[in-house]
């Protein structure tokens, strides 16, 4: 099995270089957070991070250290909440979850993405 | 709106920040826990389940970092922390910081503080309406002189009528006694025309001004007074219902109608004026009134214009009246602020030019040292930027610090300014300046001053950060740079600013040499009389009194007997016109039988007989008068050894006539002796003494008995066993004995020695000696610092290098001559270019300061100085360099 390993940490560091690609990639982030709050509702960081990485099959190796910074900028825009909650192993957590806006927001980044992957899709296939 | 929440939501989060990093931490260590349990589940061993879990983590710390970032304000934060870094940094090295500091704040405050004052008193002393307009005739003689004339009221109406002059102003200004007290106090009193304040366009501060109709035409005027400002502060306490009321001058009532503004001095030729008259120019004045003008030039009018255009009237004035014009002259007409550019321009653009330079050392030593400090920081920088700090922090870290230091600089500068403009305004020559002026700290040269400062704190600070970025890093941190000798960067700008720094050092030093030579040298002037113990009263006369020649001399006899008559006091003499350094009338004279094309000129003085021992000068031929002499106003004078010697050389000067024909009695104010315009016969010859300031020589003087030639007034001098001071109030005492009304007038605190330092000249002198003086000194010690730690730092990063050397063999006394030759050529160089400024601005110098020395000696003595200086800044720091155990230095890294 072959392991692609996207290096989604690198992109802030290149906040001053490359401003455009950074944006796509860091906007990519959020929208993976988005959309595993809404299939699997109030999630703390550790679950939302291997989540991300189930769904991809493990194809998508997440340093999972970058979900924080994501999530406190989600939380900041006001797109999720946070609570604490106890997990699995008994210890207090914190507990992330998508708000109204967020909601709002994930429908408006979904379809901006498919929109995107289409016409991605069709410049590809292109011969 | 967003945006706007988010910013807050970031502020807020600057606040509780342990808390938040706290939550943080927990937040984390429950993710570590969670992956380390998956992996243990997955049958990893524990070891390897907590590696696993921190290699998909990726990174706790930058993590951790990164958050913070998205958290708060890093620049702020980042911002505050650089703040706190760097003034940990300073604050480990007191002495760097503190001379930077101090190298850039006196810099920017004497800059500051001198180009306020020139400011004040040349650029816009003056509080009224368009005072470039404002213009008084003065008269140039064949030799160039500029004199002022006086013009009867007659005269006067005709120059307002010119089509150059849009309003005028006329004066008389004399003192008048204050009644309304148990003893009278003198105040000087300005009769002002009614065009005066219109022409001068400022409100009164309270009431009203003067105008026409309070001196309206064929009457007399209006009974009513203005009071300038600082008269009604001090003698009304600044009492606003002030107006209305009345004050009793010469035992008449008059009603005060306002007061001036703060600045108001209009009138102040000689010292402050206290109360305005209204003055009226009607045809039924006597024709011996004569007026000082002043007018406003209509606009447009140039002054080359208006000279052209009065001078055709002026020569119809001279026809009408002779005696107030030189023979031949042209009109030149002077803005207010002419004369005090006469007299103190000179004097404060050196003042200027001097306070440059030293702000230019001043930024050259914070240049030198910062760079210095960069090139030993270039290793820690290094470091810094290996572990990771981006080249943007580098540049805010150090940029941090350059404002540090700039901003306190700028900060103590203004204090300076502050101090050391109080300390220039107490040493201005009083009554060279406008009374008008304003003095407060110009901010626009603030600016510029602290701009400076902080573009090169900027400028080198961040210097060092150039060159860590530029080249690799690598063989920074491997080799330190320790140990290649000269490897400093910017080495060739810091040898400038070193050999810059040096020059100009130099050339302050010197014009301050010649400053304080000339100042000792007006210092050293031998006198020829004894101030020493010895005070000068004024008597003023009221306006028709003592009217008859016998009563005013009886008057004047007995009023310097009944002081004569104190415990204390040693000698009286009358003094009318004779008080030193700057004494008598200068008028022409005819020699009998002796025929003469030029015009001869002496300094005429009038004074009693104990003039000469109350000042301590001393017979040479002949006799002195007797009291019977003096007291029928017998015409037989004395002369000074300077005219004795210049007309009559052979020494025979004795039993010759000269005549004065300017001395004609004009009752009621001047009474002269008959015979006074005639030959009178000189019966000795007295020894010089200053006459014509200490700045000049001595003139030739001719001394007459103070009954031939009276004024409204005399002085009287008193010499007195001990300081005469105290004994100011019996001698009013004794005066009022006689005349209870009789004001009496000091100038000053009274003594000969205040006389002397009120001189203009002298004080000038002292104002810019005593300036130059420590000016040049704080230049020389900031060069010193700026050379002992370039060759300190050099000495510092050559360690490694006098190490090997000592360790192969090199004598100590080598490594000193290493140091010290290399320090030696900057200096060197430095002292060449100095001097050559030196030569090339003494030309300059005395071109702006009449009194300044240029003794070679003093040159030299100065260059001595400046070695001597540089080579202990350079001899500490190489004997440190050659002390060095050869073994710590090896090691040393």
């Amino acid at each position: 099995m072959t392991v692609h390993r996207y290096e989604v940490d690198s992109i802030q560091e290149g906040e001053s270089v490359e401003e455009n690609k950074s944006d796509v990639l860091q906007g990519t982030l959020d929208l993976m957070v988005l959309k595993t709050l809404e299939t699997m509702g109030a999630q703390h960081g550790y679950g939302i991070a291997r989540r991300i990485e189930q769904v991809s099959d493990d194809n998508l190796r997440l340093n999972q250290g970058t979900i924080y910074p994501a999530l406190l900028r989600l939380w900041q825009r006001g797109w999720i909440s946070t609570q604490w909650g106890t997990s699995e192993n008994n210890r207090r957590a914190k507990y992330y979850s998508l708000t109204r806006a967020g909601r709002k927001q994930l429908e408006m980044e979904t379809a901006n993405w498919e929109r995107i992957a289409a016409t991605m899709a069709r410049l590809l296939a292109v011969r | 709106m967003e945006v706007l929440r988010i910013f807050l939501i970031r502020c807020a989060a600057l606040f509780g920040r342990h808390r938040l990093d706290e939550e943080l931490e927990e937040e984390l260590q429950v993710h570590l826990e969670l992956a380390m349990e998956e992996h243990l589940r997955r049958g990893l061993l524990i070891e390897d389940a907590r590696a696993a879990a921190l290699r998909d983590f990726g990174g706790v710390t930058q993590t951790r970092e990164r958050y913070r970032m998205q958290r708060g304000m890093p620049l702020l934060e980042s911002g505050w922390q650089d703040l706190r870094f760097g003034f940990r940094h300073l604050r480990r090295n007191p002495g760097f910081a503190l001379t930077i500091v101090f190298s850039l704040a006196l810099g920017i405050g004497a800059t500051v503080s001198v180009f306020s004052v020139a400011y004040a008193v040349l650029v816009h002393p003056y509080p009224y309406a368009n005072p470039d307009r404002i213009v008084y005739p003065l008269l140039a003689d064949r030799s160039g002189r500029l004199d002022w004339t006086q013009l009867t009221g007659a005269q006067v109406r005709e120059l307002a009528k010119s089509s150059v002059v849009e309003r005028l102003s006329a004066r008389i200004n004399r003192s008048m006694a204050l009644t309304d007290h148990d003893f009278p106090e003198s105040v000087t009193a300005s009769f002002q025309t009614g065009d005066s304040f219109p022409m001068l366009g400022v409100p009164a501060l309270l009431g009203r001004n003067l105008g026409p109709a309070d001196s309206p035409n064929g009457q007399e005027p209006q009974p009513v007074v203005m009071l300038n400002y600082k008269f009604w502060l001090h003698h009304f306490n600044g009492d606003p219902g002030v107006v209305g009321r009345t004050l009793e001058l010469d035992h008449k009532e008059y009603t005060i109608v306002g007061v001036t503004g703060p600045r108001f001095g209009w009138g102040g030729n000689n010292g402050n004026i206290d109360i305005y008259l209204p003055q009226r120019l009607s045809d039924d004045l006597p024709a011996d009134l004569s007026f000082f003008v002043f007018f406003k030039l209509r606009q447009g009018i140039t002054r080359a214009a208006a000279n052209a255009e009065l001078q055709p009237l002026f020569e119809q004035f001279a026809r009408e009246t002779p005696e107030n014009f030189p023979d031949q002259f042209k009109v030149k007409v002077q803005r207010l602020k002419d004369g005090t550019i006469r007299e103190l321009g000179g004097t404060l653009d050196l003042l200027f030019a001097a306070v440059s330079l030293l702000l230019a050392i001043g930024c050259a030593n914070a240049s030198i040292l910062l760079l210095a400090r960069g090139a030993v920081r270039q290793h820690e920088l290094a470091v810094r930027s290996a572990a990771g700090a981006s080249a943007g922090r580098i540049f805010r870290q150090l940029l941090t610090e350059s404002l540090l230091l700039s901003f306190a600089g700028t900060a103590l500068g203004v204090l300076f300014a502050y101090s050391i403009l109080g300390s220039i305004i107490a040493w201005l020559p009083v009554d060279s300046f406008p009374n008008e002026a304003n003095f407060h700290i110009n901010v626009p040269v603030l600016m510029f001053s602290a701009g400076l400062a902080l573009l090169t704190g900027v400028l080198f600070g961040i210097l060092p950060a150039v060159q860590v970025v530029r080249p690799g890093i690598h063989p920074m941190i491997q080799a330190g740079n320790h140990r290649i000798a000269g490897s400093v960067r910017g080495t060739r700008l810091h040898s400038a600013l070193i050999v810059g720094q040096i020059a100009l050092t130099l050339l302050l030093l010197t014009a301050a040499g010649g400053a304080i030579e000339g100042f000792t040298r007006m210092m050293r002037v031998p006198l020829g009389y004894d101030p020493h113990n010895v005070m000068a009263i004024s008597i003023p006369l009221q306006a028709n009194s003592y009217t008859h020649w016998a009563e005013r001399v009886h008057y004047f006899t007995r009023l310097r007997d009944k002081v004569g008559e104190l415990p204390g006091v040693v000698s009286v003499g009358i003094s009318t016109n004779a008080t030193p350094p700057d004494s008598g009338w200068n008028q022409t004279f005819a020699l009998l039988g002796k025929h003469s094309d030029e015009e001869q000129k002496a300094l005429i003085h009038f004074v009693g007989p104990d003039y000469f021992s109350t000042l301590h000068i001393p017979l040479l031929q002949g006799r002195l008068w007797d009291a019977a002499e003096v007291d029928r106003g017998a015409t037989l004078v004395l002369v000074n050894q300077s005219f004795a010697g210049r007309y009559y050389p052979h020494g025979d000067a004795l039993g010759h006539s000269l005549e004065v024909s300017a001395l004609k009695s004009q009752p009621p104010n001047l009474l002269a002796v008959s015979g006074s315009d005639g030959w009178m016969q000189i019966i000795g010859v007295i020894a010089d003494s200053v006459n014509d300031g200490v700045d000049h020589p001595i003139q030739p003087a001719i001394f007459m008995p103070f009954s031939t030639f009276m004024f409204m007034g005399t002085q009287i001098l008193i010499r007195s066993r001990t300081d005469p001071y105290p004994i100011l109030p019996s001698v009013r005492k004794q005066i009022a004995a006689v005349n209870r009304d009789q004001v009496v007038g000091v100038h000053g605190d009274g003594r000969l020695e205040t006389w002397i330092r009120q001189e203009p000249a002298w004080a000038r002198a002292r104002l810019i000696s005593g300036l130059f003086a420590v000016f040049a000194s704080l230049a020389l010690v900031l060069a010193a610092v700026g050379l002992y730690s370039v060759v300190s730092y050099s000495v510092a990063q050559r360690t490694n290098e006098f190490g090997i050397r000592l360790a192969l063999g090199a004598q100590r006394d080598d490594i000193s001559k290493i140091v010290l030759r290399s320090a030696g050529v900057r200096v060197g160089l430095g002292m060449v270019i100095g001097f050559g400024l030196s030569l090339a601005s003494t030309h300059l110098i005395a071109h702006l300061l009449e009194n300044n020395g240029h003794d070679p000696l003093v040159i030299t003595a100065v260059c001595l100085l400046m070695v001597l200086v540089c080579a202990t800044a350079c001899l500490l720091p190489a004997n440190r360099a050659a002390s060095v155990d050869p073994m710590t230095a090896l090691r040393c890294e």
